[in-house]
């Protein structure tokens, strides 16, 4: 076999490519399973045809531009729909050769087609996507994103970041990024690369300046990009105006800060007056019932019960002082702790209401004072309700040292009510006040309440307040 | 036995409060064995005083200056080791019950117990001092 006939044979019988020979007119003058296979014609049906049929209507000045193009450069590559027998379309990459022989003169073209229609579709697909992708990311106005390339320099930028930074997409393509830096942060965006190129991304929020040289508080993400190779292809940077929100959580702060002075200056105030009425009013009331006593020694009998009654009121009166002292300022929490200063509260004062009550305390560690006196009068709030308004026969309180904090719980076995937030107006006062009380504390606040089975107060305070900071 | 033959029980009145102290001197006093011989203003005062009379009974406040009950305890034991101890006190703390107790105070009163609760306190302490 000559290597000729090896060539036409290895032509003829190639299907994954269309291989054929026009005339120098463009007329088809040799076919093979390829083409037969991506075209859909016989040899016997397409030879002497004009290779124009290919062609979609659209495309009609297109063959004899191909053919002179190729004549003009030696050959032509070209990429776009053609037409089947059956009339539908492929997407093609041909590939047209002019064949001239020693002398120069055409002979006519050689042509090699491949059917990349699955490629195309999926190249189609992929560049959709990377559009819809590219258009979402472009549209997002909540989120500054943007991409530098490997020096920092700005390369893409979104609706977020000229809502966020002031500047326009022709304004800031091509600056470097530490234009966005306030001047006392030098040093930082490039810290800042090389700790996304070390770490793979780099978490920050700080201050960040907008075109117009105000400045807001931002949270921002840099993500090192790297290619398969593993080399640095730029970076993807997300930025968002937290602005908003820290002056949120400021407020929230100095409110929190406000009521903690508050109840410190309440707490304070009540201290003062409980030692005045301890020292001053109780002393003096004691005084004068011992000297109402005496006197009623040297009285005759029939004063004496005008005197007793008058002993009875001062005796009385010592005994509300007392109680209100111990209302006032639980002295033991000062010198004694939680627990001493709620048993004493509850033997002295609840099982006053004829209420049965208890004391189960499990602390690991006893809770600082400020949190005691938070504890105690949450309980003082909680118990006076049960008094109020539960119609209860017994209350528990459970002290445990949980989660670095403690939690305390005051259950009742009293009537109950449907649901706190459309509980009486009074009640529901009594109720906002403890939860305040506890979130001011920096701790949670909760009320469950079962009808007929008991109400449940359920609080946790932290043994040492969280210190909210600012900036990182 | 009857109280006429005994000598009277000499009693310290300690207490920062000026009524507090006269009453308490008053009651005390108007009872025929008993027979106040000094009246302190404070704990240092208790203690000199203490060391100077050498009572039967020292009747202190808990809460005064110069150290409160806890303290004129303390220093009566070692300057009037004699002296028995009671404590006069407008709360019930219990934590300072048992600090006292721990200093040899016999009883503990809280203001506004009746005279004749206070006297009969007096007594009993003086009692352990005649034995």
């Amino acid at each position: 076999m000559q290597p000729d006939d090896g060539y036409r044979m290895l032509v003829r019988n190639v299907r994954d490519y269309a291989i054929f020979m026009l005339d120098p007119a463009g007329h088809i003058i040799s076919w093979n399973a390829g083409a037969e296979r991506i075209k859909g014609y016989t040899e016997d049906e397409i030879i002497g045809k004009h290779f124009s049929v290919f062609y979609p209507a659209e495309d009609s000045d297109k063959p004899a531009r191909e053919l002179r193009e190729a004549i003009a450069n030696g050959r032509l590559e070209d990429e776009g729909w053609r037409v089947r027998k059956d009339g539908t379309r492929f997407w093609a990459n041909v590939v047209i050769t002019a064949l001239f022989d020693d002398n120069g003169e055409l002979r006519g073209f050689g042509k090699v087609t491949r059917d990349m229609t699955e490629r195309h579709h999926a190249e189609e697909a992929l560049r959709a996507s990377e559009e819809r992708f590219r258009l979402v990311v472009q549209g997002v106005r909540d989120y500054g994103i943007f991409m530098l390339d490997p020096t920092g320099h700005i390369i893409s930028w979104n609706a977020g970041a000229e809502r966020i930074k002031g500047y326009t997409e022709d304004e800031i393509i091509g600056k470097h990024f530490s234009v966005f830096y306030p001047a006392e942060d030098a040093g930082k965006p490039e810290r800042e690369l090389r700790e996304a190129i070390a770490n793979g991304r780099l978490e920050d929020e700080g201050w960040r300046v907008r075109k117009d040289g105000t400045r807001f508080w931002a949270n921002v993400v840099i993500t090192a990009l790297f290619d398969d190779n593993g080399e640095l292809r730029g970076f993807g940077k997300v930025t968002r105006d937290m602005t908003e929100r820290r002056i949120a959580e400021q407020a929230l702060l100095e409110r929190r800060r406000l009521l903690s002075h508050f109840v410190e200056a309440q707490e304070l105030e009540r201290r003062r007056i409980a030692w005045d009425v301890h020292d001053d009013s109780i002393q003096a009331m004691v005084a004068v019932g011992m000297r109402l006593q005496l006197l009623a020694g040297r009285l005759p009998d029939e004063q004496r019960p005008v005197m007793a009654q008058l002993e009875e009121t001062v005796r009385a009166s010592v005994s509300r002082l007392r109680n209100l002292v111990v209302h006032l300022r639980p002295t033991a929490i000062d010198e004694h702790g939680l627990v001493p200063a709620l048993t004493g509260y509850l033997r002295d004062a609840v099982e006053g209401w004829g209420l049965g009550a208890n004391l189960s305390a499990d602390l690991a560690v006893e809770p600082p004072t400020a949190t005691a006196i938070t504890i105690f009068r949450i309980c003082q709030e909680a118990l006076s309700n049960v008094r109020k308004h539960a119609g209860a026969t017994r209350v528990d309180i459970a002290l445990t040292s949980t989660d670095g904090g403690t939690l305390t719980e005051v259950r009742d076995d009293g009537r109950g009510f449907p649901d706190p937030a459309t509980g009486h107006p009074n009640r529901h006062f009594g109720l906002i006040e403890m939860r305040e009380r506890a979130e001011t504390a920096g701790g949670w606040w909760s009320v469950d309440s079962v009808p007929d089975e008991g109400t449940t107060v359920r609080f946790w305070l932290p043994n040492a307040l969280a210190e909210v900071e600012g900036g990182a | 036995m009857t109280y006429e033959v005994r000598v009277p029980l000499r009693v310290l009145v300690a207490d920062d409060d000026p009524m507090i102290r006269l009453a308490l001197s008053e009651v005390l006093d108007a009872e025929a064995d008993l027979q106040v011989v000094a009246i302190a203003e404070d704990a240092v005062q208790a203690v000199s005083l203490a060391e100077t009379h050498g009572p039967d009974v020292a009747v202190l406040d808990v809460r005064m200056p110069g150290g409160g009950g806890a303290h004129a305890a303390r220093e009566i034991r070692v300057r009037s080791p004699r002296t028995q101890l009671l404590a006069f006190s407008a709360y019930d703390d219990s934590g300072t019950v048992d600090e006292l107790k721990r200093l040899g105070v016999r009883e503990y009163l809280i203001k506004g117990v009746t005279n004749a609760e206070i006297v009969a306190a007096v007594r009993r302490a003086g009692a352990a001092v005649q034995a």
